[in-house]
């Protein structure tokens, strides 16, 4: 230790150790020379006694340090391009990587967010990632292991002026406090006032909704507005940078206590049968999640003792960490079988693996920029292995290049991620609290990312000259076929991703959308039993069928393109497969427009009947007839017919697989209805909405054109269509590039060998033949490589993603086509530059 | 690389040597060097290449520390003293070396 200490101080004064030891040997040359045996030069004398301190090495490096610089100032074109490739190769993945850590690494801005847990449902038959409120209630009145328990409902309510309705969420009034959420003026909701009996209600607006809404006016505090037909009091605003609990940008928030004031009839507080809260809760200090966990099983148990029907057998509460933006995007599915599995991650995966290939290419390029300078600065290294210079040290030197290169790349890479990561943050208009700026993560990223590319394209070129081989052909041709394959996989990738992507929603989902008006009456909300929901319905859809224009009406559970979706994990001889589950009445696919192929349709009020799609029909048993066998759905089902494949949740999923149950009187609270009109459907809306609200004006029905949602719909993939065909582009840019260096450098080496050919009358084409000639094997290999790793990377994809085909001719002719055309533009217009070989000069050359 | 003729040591041997004429005094590093060899009966002859770094290293340790004075030729320049740190690894050392003089003392004698 105190040796450490001790070298450590000879750094920092090696000034003064070495001015000592300088005047040691000084007097030992003076005694030395008296007594007549002169010393040898005393300089290196003191070089090797100071290695003992151990130090040499960052007197070294900052010599290194110095030559680089100076060396890369001498030549800022190379410098500039080198630069530029490497922010273009990391800036890529730092934004890859940003997206990531804002999703998954970083916490969210709460108080203490390492303690909050996001809790779900499960068991061994069903899932939910919301539960009955109270439920909740019972795990926050009894938890021992959890300090608090907040819960959020979302919502959409009417607003007095206002066409749409706005997103609004009711919360535990503990929310703020306990998420440490900061207010922009009046006051937070505060659970001693609020969730008092008869506390009257108020309600905190968001500060974008605020400043959208109000025109930031700060005397909206304390103004009464009216919510549902409600008065209510506005009592304070919310910081932009609180990120709240879910991804949707709440425009306000009220206590969930209240939430049967706006919504009459609600039986949310005392229903066990819905699961209409998410909730998070608070660990204890001390306590692990897994004693959380445990202890929330217990008290399911107990809970079940009293409401047996509605607390699932063998129940569990297992919990996420809750302090990330990564446990938002769960949102509130809910379905049966195993839970489906995020497509967040596999997303992120697959992007990241598309941006590592371009940083390969960048470095591929940079590989080959360097060896090319290499040969150009033969004299230098000659000189300095003349004048003594080790290979180690001259490779050290050249390394040493290639970490500054590095160094700046990752600082102008960081600035380009950044960059990239914000403005399309922007284009998506993702949340004011998601802060796209990096981290320390990103940024450490950033500087990683440089020094593996350093060593990746600085290494091999360093070794090739310091051993003066700078004929390197080899090496050359290895980097070249590196660049075509990696170029090659990004650009079929791009090319089958944004394929499958167009073709799924340009393609006809298999329902008719345009003329359809859907009505959610919420009347669940309002605490409609399902009689009272029947009769409702019954006077709904007869009034709707007097409507002139109105062709069909029908009933569905979750209407084609909504927020919600019921999904079945089942297991068909030992395949697993995920199933759109959608409960209509029989009037569904007449009113869609979805053909029923064979067998017959649903009957009202039949049950253990099913009608499953054709691509259901295909994947759950090939090649033999579904009717008549059970459909592993519902409970012992029957199929009876076979619809056509329509895509009514996911439009992008051309894999979708779909059943369609028949509606039970206990699903009528939850439906929804959908009205087919003859023309369009804008005219009839404002009669629909008004013959709905008049059957109950305490209702708020939401009445949507399903055209605009499917138009929205459209625009989520259409950006990610773009967003892979923008990364296809950088990459193909990128290899283009690479090989003009390449043949740029090339004809350059060569213009005696081109001169002679063309005083002895070789014709332009022949000579571009033989400079293009080195490049046509490597090139030829790296698309077969690249041709076989895109099969293999877009095989493990499909597992994955949706609408990925492994074998689309079209993307790879396509892809292949395009890059050899680029590519060969690329190597043709330096290569031009050997056409203009003056055969007079080229010969006096050297 | 000297001029005279040499008799090569290893280096741990020399910190001993150095630990060991420290003992009874300070000194300066050629007056190390000439102790030693005269200690010796002008046999052993230390290397200024391996002196300097070998003091170095043990200024490094801990086992002696450096102090101006002025030599015998009137110039000011560092003198090498013993630290009670050097003398338990002199002490440790000699130990050593006399355990392993002693065991290759006993092969040749027996062998």
């Amino acid at each position: 230790m105190n040796e450490l200490f001790r070298r450590v101080r000879y750094l920092l004064q090696r000034r003064r150790f070495d001015q000592e030891l300088a005047n040691d040997l000084d007097f030992h040359r003076e005694m030395a020379d008296r007594a007549g045996s002169p010393l040898r030069n005393t300089l290196q004398l003191r070089e090797a006694a100071r290695d003992a301190w151990g130090w040499t090495w960052i007197d070294r490096f900052a010599q290194d340090l110095r030559y680089a610089v100076r060396m890369l100032r001498k030549s800022p074109g190379f410098t500039l391009a080198a630069v530029l490739m490497l922010a273009i190769g990391i800036g890529v993945n730092v934004a890859v990587f940003g997206f990531f850590d804002l999703m998954v690494l970083r916490p969210l801005n709460v108080r203490d967010p390492a303690t909050l847990l996001r809790f779900h449902r499960r068991s061994p038959q069903n899932y939910a990632f919301a539960m009955p409120y109270p439920e909740m209630a019972f795990f926050r009145d009894h938890s021992r292991t959890l300090s608090a328990v907040m819960a959020l409902n979302t919502t959409k309510v009417a607003m007095e002026g206002e066409d749409k309705q706005i997103d609004a969420a009711f919360v535990t009034a503990n929310f703020f406090s306990e998420l440490g959420a900061t207010r922009r003026l009046g006051r937070l909701l505060d659970p001693s006032r609020d969730e008092a009996p008869g506390a009257p209600a108020v309600v905190v607006l968001d500060q974008g909704f605020w400043q959208r809404h109000f025109g930031a006016d700060p005397l909206v505090i304390g103004k009464t507005i009216r919510l549902n037909d409600q008065p209510v009091m506005i009592v304070g605003v919310a910081g932009s940078e609180f990120s709240g609990l879910s991804m949707n940008q709440s425009a306000m928030w009220a206590p969930l206590t209240q939430q049967p004031y706006f919504a009459t009839g609600s039986l949310l507080l005392t229903d066990f049968t819905a699961n209409s809260v998410r909730m998070w809760g608070r660990l204890q200090p001390g306590f692990a999640p897994k004693a959380s966990e445990a202890e929330l099983q217990s008290l399911a148990a107990q809970l079940r003792k009293q409401h047996p029907a509605e607390i699932w057998e063998k129940e569990t509460l297992p919990s996420d960490p809750g302090g990330y933006a990564k446990s938002m995007m769960i949102g509130d599915r809910s379905g049966s079988g195993s839970e489906s599995q995020g497509e967040l991650i596999p997303m992120i995966a697959l992007v990241a693996t598309l941006g590592l290939l371009i940083l390969a290419v960048a470095c591929g390029n940079l590989g080959s920029l360097l060896l090319a300078r290499g040969a150009a600065r033969e004299r230098e290294i000659a000189i300095r292995i003349a004048v003594g210079a080790g290979k180690s040290r001259l490779i050290r030197q050249l390394f040493t290049e290639s970490l500054v290169l590095a160094l700046l790349g990752s600082i102008a890479g960081l600035a380009v991620g950044w960059a990239a990561q914000s403005s399309l943050m922007r284009l998506t208009d993702s949340p004011a609290w998601l802060n796209p700026a990096p981290d320390w993560r990103v940024a450490l990223f950033a500087l990683g990312a440089g020094f593996a590319s350093a060593i990746l394209f600085g290494l091999t070129p360093a070794l090739h000259v310091a051993r003066q081989r700078h004929r390197a052909t080899i090496a050359r041709q290895i980097l070249v076929g590196a660049q075509v394959a990696a170029s090659c996989v990004l650009l079929i990738v791009a090319g089958l991703l944004s394929r499958a992507l167009n073709h799924a929603l340009s393609a006809d989902p298999g329902f008719a959308y345009q003329q359809v008006i859907s009505i959610d009456p919420g009347l669940g909300r309002h605490g409609y039993t399902p009689a009272r929901a029947q009769t409702y319905m019954e006077t709904l859809q007869a009034r709707l069928r007097a409507l002139p224009g109105v062709e069909s009406v029908a009933q569905a559970q979750s209407p084609p393109l909504g927020r919600r979706s019921e999904i079945a994990g089942i297991d068909i001889d030992g395949r697993r497969m995920r199933v759109q589950v959608n409960r209509f009445d029989p009037q569904f696919f007449q009113t869609m427009r979805v053909p029923l192929l064979r067998g017959r349709n649903l009957v009202r009020g039949e049950t253990h009947a099913a009608v499953v799609s054709e691509s259901f029909a295909r994947a759950a048993s090939p090649g033999q007839d579904p009717l008549g066998k059970k459909s592993f759905v519902g409970e012992d089902d029957t199929v009876v017919g076979i619809a056509g494949s329509a895509r009514l949740v996911k439009i992008e999923d051309s894999d979708s697989v779909e059943v369609y149950l028949p509606l039970t009187l206990d699903d009528l609270p939850g439906t929804s209805v959908l009205v087919k009109t003859s023309a369009a459907p804008e005219n009839l809306l404002r009669s629909v909405a008004s013959a709905a609200k008049a059957i109950d004006p305490n209702t708020f029905p939401e009445v949507r054109l399903m055209k605009s949602e499917f138009r929205q719909k459209l625009r989520g993939g259409e950006s990610s269509a773009l967003a892979v065909s923008a990364l296809g582009s950088v990459a193909d840019l990128l290899a283009c590039l690479g090989i003009v260096g390449v043949v740029a450098y090339a004809v350059s080496q060569r213009p005696r060998e081109i001169g002679i050919r063309m005083a002895l009358g070789a014709r332009p084409a022949h000579i571009l033949a033989v400079v293009l000639r080195q490049f046509s094997r490597p090139v030829a290999a790296g698309l077969l490589v690249g041709v076989g790793g895109a099969a293999a990377l877009s095989g493990l994809l499909r597992g994955q993603l949706y609408g990925l085909s492994n074998f689309d001719p079209a993307a790879y002719l396509g892809a292949i086509a395009l890059f050899v055309l680029t590519v060969l533009g690329a190597a043709l217009w330096p290569a031009r530059r050997a056409l203009r070989v003056d055969p007079m000069k080229a010969l006096r050359h050297e | 690389m000297g001029n005279m003729p040499k008799a090569d040591m290893p280096s741990g041997a020399l910190v001993l040597l150095i630990l060991r004429v420290l003992r009874s005094g300070v000194l300066h590093g050629y007056a190390i060097a000439q102790k030693i060899h005269l200690l010796s009966s002008e046999v052993l002859h230390v290397e200024e290449g391996s002196l300097y770094p070998a003091l170095q290293k043990i200024l490094l340790k801990g086992w002696v520390t450096a102090e101006w004075g002025i030599s015998e030729t009137n110039r000011k320049v560092r003198f090498y003293r013993l630290t009670p740190a050097g003398r338990k690894q002199l002490e440790a050392e000699l130990s050593e070396y006399d355990r392993v003089n002693e065991a290759i003392q006993s092969v040749l004698r027996t062998a």
